[in-house]
């Protein structure tokens, strides 16, 4: 009789599997059709955390070079030189290769100003690894530098209010709410 | 040994010319879970052995963390394993803290354990999902995916990404749990919790699959131990052990939860189908640390002070972390600069592949893919 048996149970087994199956015909489809198809773009249902391609605010850039010195594959190259007659730090340089960068975050953790800090774009597919390679400073500009009270600068005022929102979501080390 | 240079045997029953034949599965096979080779002599469809070549994803990882110093290395721990990238990040953070005595807060201890429990039931979801893949049932593959999917938008909150989280940081976790993430992670819990049991009626014990699984690939106890097994394929056996409950780490003694074990309920104990049940078993397990530690977690900081040029004294620290692939072991040497001087991972998917030589001879070809998969193999947490 272990044959009629073996046949049942594989029957009964395939039909209750099948009934799970059927109700999902039943159910609203969880899946949506990318990119044509979403009510709204992607990156701006993004949670605020996400980890895309980094961008700097060079208006509130210090040049401390704290990300150079934290990213692990070195993708950030900076070059800031000091100027004799004004004694500012001027950028030359700043070059993130997004093509090595491996979305870590550890360059923004340590930002003062919260200048270097991830988007939440993710769509970074091009035809040359060349243009990969995102050039911050078009011409050398004056650094950053921070003053004793706040912003007054109209101009600077949101782009470091932007900056510090971002750093307060980290974790601060041992400080206590 | 030489890979290439096996003897062929001739026999001929009734004058008729019969020779075994050496085949490569793989590197590039759609079943093996990543770039995995194995070198299978089969006599017709029953094999007499299945070699694994293993190191096609070898990438240095040990090797890169001298070089990269403690805080930089611990983005290269999720690609340790990238299914389950939560407790390699832990395993990392917990040698470099036991190194240099440092305190880790009790709330970053609690969001280490929430994430490490919700990226453990997404790692056994993509294993049991693929597990039904590989022999032959898609549509729960897709049923694992979707929740899985759920995890990882909760994980992308918390820490940003979905699969190489780089959450947690020496002394603590990167970022704090954020605002009404505890009710959306409960809500969550409350609804997968019932489709475990969906999904057992949808695939887990169908006949054919039962069939595929059950006294297919049988790992005794004694075998298990003495393979080095460890995690759901060492419990699978029959032994209860898990690092969790019986060498306790971080806040894990203060949860109630069992260690599910493999019991042969439709064949012998140590078969596929244990191993594959223990998984679903271990998933209900870790909803229920989930929902005592989400209820639980206390007021505080999540980070201790940690010196960004971080130099633990010199000397060497060994932890062991459960992992979602078992007993996972970091051992770190350091000489008191600022780079480790040497590194080690002891991972479980390395030791799973010594004994699949073992348990596949005599069984049939298309066994293979089965045995593979209840071993939950994930091959760059072979080569690392």
């Amino acid at each position: 009789m272990g044959y009629f048996r073996n046949i049942q149970e594989t029957v009964a087994t395939i039909f209750e599997g099948m009934s799970v199956t059927f109700s999902h015909f039943m159910r609203r489809p969880y899946t949506v059709q990318y990119p044509d198809r979403v009510p709204i773009r992607i990156q701006d249902t993004l949670p605020f955390r996400y980890r895309g391609i980094l961008e700097v605010d060079l208006e509130i850039c210090t040049g401390c070079l704290a990300c150079e010195r934290a990213c692990p594959i070195d993708c950030i190259v900076i070059e800031a030189v000091k100027d004799q007659q004004t004694k500012a730090m001027v950028l030359n340089r700043f070059d993130i290769d997004i093509a090595k960068c491996m979305y870590c975050g550890l360059c923004s953790e340590p930002c003062p100003t919260g200048s270097i800090h991830h988007t939440s774009e993710f769509e970074g597919a091009d035809y040359s690894l060349e243009s990969m390679l995102r050039r911050f400073v078009k011409a050398p500009v004056v650094a950053y530098k921070p003053k004793k009270g706040p912003e007054t600068d109209p101009d600077i005022a949101p782009i470091l209010d932007r900056g510090m929102a971002y750093l307060n979501d980290f974790a601060s080390a041992g400080g206590d709410e | 040994m030489s890979l290439g240079g096996y003897d062929v045997e001739v026999q001929r029953p009734g004058g008729l010319a019969t020779e075994e034949m050496t085949l490569n599965m793989g590197p590039q096979h759609p079943s093996t879970h990543g770039v995995l080779r194995f070198i299978v002599k089969a006599d017709g469809e029953v094999m007499r052995e299945a070699i694994p070549d293993v190191g096609y994803l070898h990438r240095s990882i040990e090797k890169i963390a001298e070089k990269v110093g403690y805080h930089g290395f611990m983005p290269y721990t999720d690609r340790v394993d990238y299914v389950a990238a939560m407790p390699c990040n832990q395993g990392w953070a917990m040698v470099s803290e036991k190194l240099a005595g440092i305190e880790v807060p009790r709330r970053a201890e609690y969001c280490r354990v929430i994430a490490c429990e919700l990226n453990r039931i997404a790692s056994h979801l993509l294993s049991v999902g693929s597990m039904g893949m590989d022999i032959g049932a898609y549509t729960p593959f897709t049923h694992a995916l979707r929740e899985r999917e759920y995890i990882n938008d909760l994980l992308e909150d918390l820490c940003g990404a979905r699969l190489t989280f780089n959450y947690m940081r020496i002394g603590g976790v990167a970022w704090d749990l954020p605002p009404e993430w505890v009710p959306k992670a409960v809500a969550f819990l409350d609804r997968f919790e019932p489709l475990i049991d969906e999904y057992n009626a949808l695939i887990s014990y169908n006949k054919i699959y039962v069939e595929r699984l059950a006294n297919v690939a049988v790992i005794t106890a004694e075998e298990a131990i003495d393979y080095n097994l460890v995690g759901p394929n060492l419990r699978g056996s029959g032994v209860k052990f898990d690092v969790r409950k019986d060498l306790p780490y971080s806040v894990y003694p203060e949860f109630e939860f069992d260690v599910p074990i493999g019991s042969g309920e439709v064949g012998t104990v140590g078969d596929c189908f244990d191993r594959y049940m223990v998984r679903i078993n271990e998933m209900k397990e870790s909803c229920r640390i989930l929902r005592q530690a989400l209820a639980g977690v206390p007021e505080g900081s999540v980070l201790a002070k940690v010196p960004r040029k971080f130099k633990p004294p010199a000397g060497d620290a060994y932890v062991r972390v459960e992992s979602a692939r078992g007993d996972m072991g970091w051992y770190c040497v350091s000489d008191g600069s600022e780079y480790p001087h040497r590194v080690k991972i002891r991972t479980g998917s390395f030791t799973a592949t010594s004994i699949i030589d073992k348990v596949s001879r005599g069984l049939m070809l298309a066994d293979l893919i089965a045995v593979v998969a209840s071993f939950d193999l994930v091959a760059p947490e072979i080569d690392r």
